[in-house]
Order: C-alpha cells, then structure tokens, then sequence
C-alpha cells in the first residue's frame, strides 16, 4: 500500500461519498455504524480533496492521482488508449513498468465528456431527463431514477407506488444485464469462449426483455410521464415472470459451466486485490467494496420503496480479487432475479398508493443515492422556477477507478484485461 | 614454399611484439605494425592449411626441451582465425585508440604476440610462459579502460584472479602430462591410465576458466572483464583469448591416447549448462559489451558440446559423427571467432556515436551514422542468432545435427545426455534469438535519434564492415571453407579425414554440407543464392517501379499528443518478462524503497518509490560462500597459528615441512 495508516493504527470506518461543487455539503458514509452522514460545512482533509478535485474535474483529459511515483533502472511509461484495442471505450492509462509488471497505472479519464451536469442547466425535468439517461447507456435506469428521485424530494411531490416499483424492475433488470455482461467480458479476456458465447446470448436475452418491457433496450424514456411503450399489464408481467425463471435455470448452468474451468478461476484468483482498508480509504463503492468484505448496499442500508418491502439479499465477498467481485456480481445476478419475481409476485397489492418523499436537506434541492450495478450513485438536484438550477452527479466508476489502479500494481499485463473488467468501470460513467 | 611460409611465420610473429616498442613512439604505427603482422600470419596460416606443416625456427639448450616455432593444421587453423579478427580489430584501433598514453596499444600489441607464442610453441613450457603472458598483457589492456578507476580496477583484478587460477589449471595438466611423457615437448603420449583423465580433467577445467564456461562463468567474471575493458580490447580477449583456451584444449587431446567416452559425455554437460546461462545471462543483460561477452559463454560451451560429440563419436567408434562433430567444432571457433569480434567493435562503435553502452539509453542510432556500421551490426548480431545463411548459422546447425546424431550412441546413458544436450543447446539458441533481437533492435533498427557527437567514422565502420563481409563469406562458402579446413581436423584426428560436405539433387558436388551417412543435408550457397534471387524482384520494383507512393502522416500514438509516444519501451522491459519467467534461475528479486521521506497518505501528492529489478547467478551463491569460506580459514589459521607465541608458529612450521619429507619420500 502507498500510504501509512493515519495515527491510531487504523484505518477508520468513514468514506466520503458525495461533496457539492460549491463544496459547502459533504455525504460521509460511516461503515461501522452503517449510516450516512451530511456535513455541512464539510471537514474535507487533503485526502479527501485529492479525490474531490478529480471528481469534478470533469470535462477534460486529465490525469487520476494514485498515491505514488516510480522511478528505477529502466523503468518507463507504457502509453495504453484512448483509441486502441483492448481498451473497451475512450479512455487512456499510463502505465509504468520495467516491463511486464505494472509498477503503477495512472487513468486518464475525460475523452468521453459530454458536460451532462452543465447541459441540463435551465431545462425543465423532463427535458433533462432525456440527458441524464445518456449519461451511461448501461446504467440509463439508475442514473434516471436516481435523478428523478432527487427531482422528486426536492420539489416534495407525491409519487405514485407504482412508478417507483416500475423503476426498480428497470433497475435490477439493467442490473443483471451489466452483471451477466461483466462476466461475458472477464470470459472475453479469460478466452472462455463456449461461456462468453453464452453469457453474451444471456446479456442480450435481458436487453430484449428490457425493450419488451419498456419499449427501448437501455430503457430511455421509460419513466417519462406517459410513456406509451411500457408493458407492464398482467399478462406482459406473467410472461415476464416465466421468462425470467427460464433465464434463471439458463444463468445457474451457465455459471456452473464457469465454476468447472479452472483456467477461468485460476486467471481471477487473486487479481488485483483491494483491501477492506484501501476500500474504504478510497471510498469503494458497489460490488468492488462488498467484495472487499465490507457489507454496504444502498438496497438495503439506504432503502426506498420498493426496496423497504422487499427481501433483498446480500452478496458478500472478503478475498478482494478479481474472483471475489465476480462472484458478488453472479449472486447479485440471483439476487436481482429474486427481487424482480417478489415485485412481480406483489405488483397488484400496490396499485394506487403514494408515496411521499423524505423531506430535502434545503427547500429545492433533492440528493438521492441508489444502488446502480456498478454501485453507489448520488445525485444532487436544486431546483429553480420548475427548472433545474443546478445537477451535481457522483457515480461509481469515478470513485473506484483508483482501486483499480491500486490492484493493478504489481500485475502483470496480462492481468490487466481480467481486473478493469472485474470492477465494471465506465468511461462513459466517470465523464459525463 | 615452405621456407617462404617459415620466414612469414617468425616475420608475422616478430611484428606483432614489434608493435609494442613502435606503439611508444606513435601509436598508430604500433597498430599498423600489428595489422600487417597479423596479416602476415593469416597468410602463412593458408600457406599451411594448404601446403602442410611449417616450422620458422627451431632451437634447443635454453630450456630442457627442444623448442621451435611452428605451425601445423591445428595451430594453422587457430592462427588464422585469430589473423583475421586482429587484421579486424588493429585497423579499428588506429582510429579508436583515443588514449593520452601509449600503454593500451603496448599492451595490445603484447597481447596479441603472446597469443602467437602460445599458437606457435611445440614446448609446454614455451606454451606456459606465452599463456601467463597473455594473462598479464590482457590485464594490463583492461586497466587502460577508460572511465571509473574503481570498475576498472575491480574488473581487471576479477579478470587477473580468474587467469591465474587458469594458469594454475594448466600448470597442474601440464605437470601431469609431464608426469606421463617424460617431457615438456608436444609429443603423443601412447599410454592410456588414470593420469591420462587427470592431464583431461586438469587442461578442461583449465583452459575452460579462460574460455569462461560454466561452472567458471561465475556471475559473470568474463562479462565483467570483458565489457570493462577498450573495445578493441574486449574483441580481442572475447574472440582470441577464449580461441587460445579453445586451442589449448584441443592441442592437449591430440596429444592425449583416444579417451573413455566420459571424457566427451562431461564435455557435452559443461557445454550445455554453458551455453544454456550464457544465452540466458546475455537475454537479460542491458550492457552493450556485457551481452555479447554472454554470448562468448554460450558459444564457447557450444564448442564444448560439438567436441564433445566429437570425443564420445571417437570412443564409441562412429567415425562419420566424429568427423562431422569435429568439423562443427572447428567451424563454430571460427564462426564465434570473427562474428564476437565484430560486434564487440560494433559495441565500440556504439559507445563512440552515442556516448552510452547502457542499451537502455543507446536507443537508436545516431542520425546519418553510415550504413556500414549498422549492416555489420545487423549481419553480426543476426549470425549470433543463427540466422541463414551466415556463418553462425552454419555452426549452429551443424551442432544439432551432431546432436541429433546422438542415436549412433551405444551406451543409453550416452544417447541420453545427447538429447538433453541438444534440448539444452536449442534452448541456448532460442534464448540468443532474444539477446540478439535486443542488440539489435535498440541500436541500428530504433528510430535513428539525434546525437551531438559526430556519426559518421569510416575510420571505425570500414574494419567493421570488412569483418562483417567475413561473417557472410564465411556463411556462404562454409563447404569450401571446411574442406579447407580438413587438414586442421585432421590433425586433431591423427589421421586424414574428408570435409563431410557433398551434393544432392541439383546442387553441385561440394555446395552442400552433409552429415551422417546422409543424415542431414544443407547447402549455404544454394541457400544464398535462393535468398538473392528471392529478393530481385523486389528490388527491380523498388528501383524502376515508378514514384513512390508516400504519405507522410505524424506519428499516431493512440490517439494521444506525440509528447506522450516519447516514451517509449526500454530493452531492459524487452527482456524483463524472462527475468520474472525464470526467476527461479536468475534469482530475480525487486526492491522497491522509498526514493523520498514518508509523506502522510495524501492522494494529491504522489509519493516517490524507487524499483529496482536484480538478476543473481545461482553460481555466485557458490562463490560467494566459497570466498567467505576461505576468509574463515584464513582468520581461523591467522588468529590460532600466527600471532605472539612463538613456539606454535615453529610447530606448525615443523609439522609442514615433516608432511612435505613423508610425502616426498613416499613418491621417490
């Protein structure tokens, strides 16, 4: 690890996981006690404004610090991206070795900008919400739900139940396509080539039950007031309910498949740790910190409806490796299998109801996290005149890119493909 | 013929010690003086190889034996192979020896006479005193390396330490032989018996410490020695000091009764182990001099292995594989002889146009350095690495051959070890594809840099490019070159033998070199000839093909500003992946410090590490408890025997020389 414990021996249970641009409010999540925290006026350390300065500098190529600088006999900068293969979207690393071995890895992210946060700037919800679901095609539902909610607590408005349980189908739907899609992608990198023919066929199998659903694959516009494409009657849920039990029994002997190659797992195994330490330091979120050994899921520690009447399972790893985020994201596969059966099973029993909004932390601004596949996400909306005054946006591949670059160190380049897959990072997410 | 061929012998001889007075007043002359010598010599030596045995001068009376100068096959062929590197090597000199001082041309000079008396003695002791000669002239070149003292120093020492250790080898084979003949002359001993494979063991141990085999390479005395020193100097010792080791070995076996096949099969491991961790060894070397004196190591052991085919193919009575091993032998010397010289210079070169031998910094070489210069590195360093139709290319094959051939064995046992060797030798010779790609690659094929040293030398290219016109010739003509060689290894044989080389299909008799009873079939000529052809086309198009289609476009480095592309590989990463593959081998271990004090964990502030990536020789383990083991005594005997009480230091003076009386009167 690069850095000493602070004084006390240990590292302490608290990450920050959201500062406004003004940086006058701060979201600390307390792991010990399980809560979150707002500060205001934030106490920010220089730690943490290294990690706040990268989250918004947005806009423009720039480089994410990691803590560390090598130097030594023919020690050099191997260039990686942004246009080039293996690397899935626009994106760079700088890699220094000595050859072979990644002595460090430093991302360079923000090719990919589209300034979302500013262009929403001055339009009304519903117009801006056609930006927001662009902001990463493969996590639309969350980023979408996440800043209608906020939209929703700022102005204090009533929202029917069942738009929030239409919502969360999205979600995890979404949810178990990136899951099913990781995995096909550690099996690319793996050449795992029968399982990734097949979680291939899986992942789209879910994006065309997404577009049965809701009219469109990534689900853009599907919680647009008066949606004309959504199908959610009693016969389109049935089929749905059928469909996804199939996909189920399919997505089990798919991972058995998985678990029988051992070149598979030995290729993962002990890939790119993250320590529970470095997790929380660096204020992991998702699968890359439930993976690590810490217990955090939004679902379940920051629920809203539906999530506080459903059951909804834990998936927990304590290795850190590659493996182990794998195997969270298969059991949150299951387990966002399982939620969309009980939401399905219940959808009738909350016809009508409405639900009301926790109060905002100021009048007009709403900051709501949610659990997207890759983890964690917070958006921040204040609202002026009906129309959005101001968008702050926190998502999980930003906060866990230097985990990845922490793991890599001391990879080899080979592992590189397996342990950027195996956090489920977005340059598309990380820009904006 | 014979008399002409006499005079030139003692001429050639007279004039390359000549050099080192005449070197005081100008060095330049010095060096001219040795260059005609040393043509001279190359010329007497084809006169022999031709015409037979020449003896310049003979005398008697000053020491026990009879003693002349002479020259027969064998010593032809070694004289001149060495000939042709020093013509090489003494005309790269008078225009690389930039010394205020005279001395390096002086010792240059002594060294080169010193290895003539040790190719020309017929008289042990002769052969003795050039041998420690040589030891000490060569010492005394690397001392006149420029650069850090302390290297210098450390690395001349390494080199004396290891000489005088050879030395006392040999002095031990040659008392043996003494022992057995009764005399220091070079005459055949007839007798076989136990001392026999002492005389063996002795001479290969012996003059194996010079040709720096395993398990002698250490970690790397030979590397040290070699790449410290001039690069005139390092050509030298690398190709002709290791070829007197190489002749010596050689001269001593003809000398020696037909040996047990132990002889060969212990040949054939030493070999192996030798080129296998001189290849590995020059893999992950980032020196300039330090890689190719690695690959001195595994081409040396490659000579070991042929001859040690030769020797058990002899014992077990396969005459077709000895001859052939034989000539293998004798081709790889010469093919290892001509090609090391080369790309020592070439390293020289190197140094002189870019100021650095760190390949690591080297990249490129220099903007408009002549063409010369970087075609003898490209034809030395791709020979090195067996590539058609050049002379190491030649010899390599001709080794696997010998090694395939292993089946002819008896013994199993034996045709065993063949295997392994041959499995050991391929390996070597991949691992030398990876060095020589490196050498390669980070000097003459990079992106040609600019330098503010001046380029273009032809002072120092043309003897390069010259050599390098060898290297191809020798590749090329390899079957009129071993018939030529016939009378050498027939010399070594004791009787007359036939160059194993033939003609098939339509290539003409005497284009091809055969081995076995046809076993293998391969003719560099025709082989030669292909290539060319091969190319006329593409050189016709490229001469009247019409304009060029070019498109100059900037350099596209992913899509990033070019200021990120000037990074660029290292040849230490080249390589890097063996060192962590092998690990288990070369000992790899990286330490990684702190380059600065401890900061807090600050994410803004990067903190500075320092990484270190170290290879280690499982042999200097060895040593390295062999010396302190050593140290141990000493102290121990220091501290119990010498200091204040008298009366012990007289006991124990008593009780050596009462051993040294028993021991006396028992051998009488």
């Amino acid at each position: 690890m690069s850095a000493p414990p602070p004084a006390g021996g240990s590292v302490p249970a608290r990450a920050l996981t959201y500062v406004d641009a003004e940086r006058t409010l701060a979201l600390r999540t307390d792991y010990e006690r399980k809560e979150t925290i707002f500060e205001r006026p934030p106490e920010l350390s220089s730690e943490d404004l290294g990690l706040v300065e990268h989250w918004q500098a947005r806009g423009r190529p720039h480089r994410l610090p990691v803590g560390e600088s090598v130097e030594g006999y023919g020690v050099f900068t191997f260039p990686y991206g942004p246009v080039t293969m293996g690397v899935p979207e626009s994106g760079a690393f700088d890699i220094r070795t000595y050859g072979e071995r990644v002595l460090e890895l430093v991302p360079e992210v923000g090719y990919k900008s589209r300034r979302i946060a500013s262009a929403v700037v001055g339009r009304v919800p519903a117009d801006a919400l056609l930006r927001v679901e662009r902001f990463a095609g493969n996590f639309s539902a969350s980023h979408a739900a996440a800043f209608l909610g906020a939209v929703e607590v700022a102005n204090g408005i009533r929202v029917p139940e069942e738009e929030l349980w239409t919502r969360a189908l999205a979600q995890e739907l979404q949810r178990v396509y990136n899951h099913v899609r990781l995995i096909a992608r550690v099996a690319e990198a793996a050449s795992q080539n029968v399982g990734l023919a097949q979680a291939h066929a899986l992942a789209e199998e879910s994006l065309r039950l997404m577009a049965r659903t809701f009219g469109h694959r990534w689900a853009f516009g599907a919680f647009a007031p008066g949606n004309r494409f959504r199908r959610l009657g009693p016969d389109d849920r049935r089929a749905l309910g059928e469909r996804l039990r199939a996909y189920d029994r399919e997505f089990a002997s798919l991972w058995e498949l998985f678990l029988g190659s051992r070149t598979f797992i030995d290729r993962i195994q002990s890939t790119a740790l993250v320590s529970r330490a470095d997790a929380i330091r660096w204020g992991a979120v998702g699968p890359t910190l439930r993976a690590s050994g810490v217990a955090w899921d939004d679902r379940l520690r920051a629920p809203s409806p539906p999530y506080t009447d459903l059951f909804v399972p834990l998936a927990q790893g304590s290795e850190g490796d590659a493996l182990a985020r794998v195997l969270v994201r298969e059991e949150e596969v299951r387990s966002s299998l399982l939620l969309v059966e009980q939401m399905l099973d219940r959808w009738t029993s909350v016809r009508g109801g409405e639900y009301v909004p926790r109060p905002p932390v100021e009048p007009g601004r709403g900051i709501v996290r949610l659990e997207a596949p890759s983890g964690d996400l917070v958006y921040d909306v204040r609202l002026a005149d009906g129309r959005v005054a101001a968008l702050g946006v926190r998502t999980p591949s930003q906060v866990n890119w230097p985990l990845f670059a922490l793991g890599m160190r001391g990879a080899v380049f080979t592992d590189f493909h397996f342990a950027l897959e195996s956090f489920g990072l977005a340059f598309a997410d990380t820009d904006g | 013929m014979t008399n002409i061929a006499g005079v030139l012998l003692l001429v050639s001889v007279i004039g390359l010690f000549a050099g080192a007075p005449l070197a005081i007043l100008s060095r330049r002359l010095g060096y001219a003086v040795t260059l005609v010598a040393s043509g001279l010599l190359v010329a007497t030596a084809i006169l022999v190889l031709a015409y037979g045995p020449v003896t310049a001068i003979s005398w008697s009376g000053v020491i026990a034996e009879p003693e002349s100068m002479r020259l027969d096959g064998l010593s032809a062929f070694f004289a001149l192979t060495a000939g042709i590197v020093w013509i090489g090597t003494s005309a790269f000199s008078l225009d690389y020896d930039h010394h205020d001082t005279p001395w390096l041309a002086v010792a240059y000079s002594l060294t080169l006479g010193s290895i003539a008396i040790v190719l020309t003695s017929t008289n042990f002791l002769v052969f003795l005193a050039g041998w420690e000669a040589m030891t000490l002239a060569s010492y005394w070149m690397i001392l006149e390396a420029t650069g850090r003292p302390a290297r210098t120093f450390s690395a001349a020492f390494v080199f004396l330490a290891f000489g005088e250790g050879s030395s006392l080898l040999v002095a031990l084979a040659i008392a043996a032989f003494y022992s057995l003949s009764g005399g220091f002359a070079m005459t055949a001993i007839t007798v076989a018996g136990p001392v026999t494979s002492l005389v063996f063991v002795a001479a290969l141990l012996g003059f194996g410490l010079k040709m720096g085999i395993a398990p002698f390479h250490m970690s790397e005395w030979l590397p040290i020695a070699h790449s410290s020193a001039p690069s005139n100097a390092s050509a030298v010792l690398s190709s002709t000091l290791t070829l007197a080791g190489v002749y010596g070995l050689f001269r001593l076996l003809t000398l020696l009764p037909e040996g047990p096949s132990w002889w060969g099969g212990l040949l054939l491991i030493i070999g192996a182990i030798s080129a296998l961790l001189g290849a590995l060894f020059a893999a992950v070397s980032e020196h300039a001099k330090g890689l190719p004196a690695y690959s001195t190591i595994e081409n040396n052991g490659l000579i070991l292995v042929a001859l040690g085919v030769a020797l058990i193919a002899r014992a077990e009575d396969v005459p077709t594989l000895f001859a052939f091993a034989l000539f293998a032998a004798f081709f790889q010397a010469l093919a290892h002889a001509v090609t090391k010289a080369t790309l020592f210079l070439c390293a020289g070169y190197i140094e002189r146009s870019t100021g650095t031998v760190d390949l690591n910094r080297v990249r490129g070489r220099p903007k408009g350095a002549d063409a010369a210069a970087s075609g003898a590195i490209l034809v030395a360093s791709l020979s090195l690495a067996a590539g058609p139709p050049l002379a190491g290319f030649v010899s390599e094959w001709m080794i696997l051959e010998a090694l395939f051939q292993s089946f002819r064995f008896s013994v199993p046992a034996l045709q065993f070890l063949g295997l392994l060797a041959g499995a050991a030798v391929a390996l070597a010779a991949g691992l030398v594809v990876v060095a020589m790609v490196k050498f390669l690659g980070f000097t003459v094929l990079w992106k040609p840099v600019a330098t503010d040293r001046t380029p273009r030398r032809w002072g120092l290219s043309t003897p390069i490019a010259a050599l390098a016109t060898v290297i191809v010739a020798l590749g090329v003509l390899s079957p009129w070159i071993l018939q030529f060689l016939t009378p050498a290894a027939s010399t070594f044989a004791g009787y007359s033998l036939t160059a194993p080389v033939s003609g098939l299909l339509a290539v003409p008799n005497g284009w091809s070199i055969v081995s076995g009873s046809p076993f293998g079939i391969l003719s560099p000529p025709a082989l030669a000839i292909a290539l060319v052809l091969g190319l006329v086309p593409p050189l016709i198009y490229f001469a009247f093909g019409g304009p060029r289609k070019e498109r100059p476009t900037p350099v596209w480095s992913s899509g990033r500003a070019p200021s990120a592309a000037e990074e660029t590989y290292t040849s230490f990463g080249y390589s890097t992946g063996m060192r962590i593959m092998l690990r288990g081998l070369l000992g790899t271990r990286e330490i990684r410090q702190r380059a600065g004090p401890a900061i807090a964990a600050e994410v803004a502030t990067p903190e500075a590490y320092n990484v270190d990536l170290e290879v280690l020789d499982v042999f200097k383990v060895v040593y390295d408890s062999l010396v302190r083991a050593a140290l141990w005594f000493a102290d121990g005997l220091k501290r119990a025997v010498m200091p204040g009480r008298i009366g012990r230091y007289l006991a124990y003076i008593l009780v050596i020389v009462l051993i040294v009386m028993v021991y006396t009167a028992l051998a009488l």
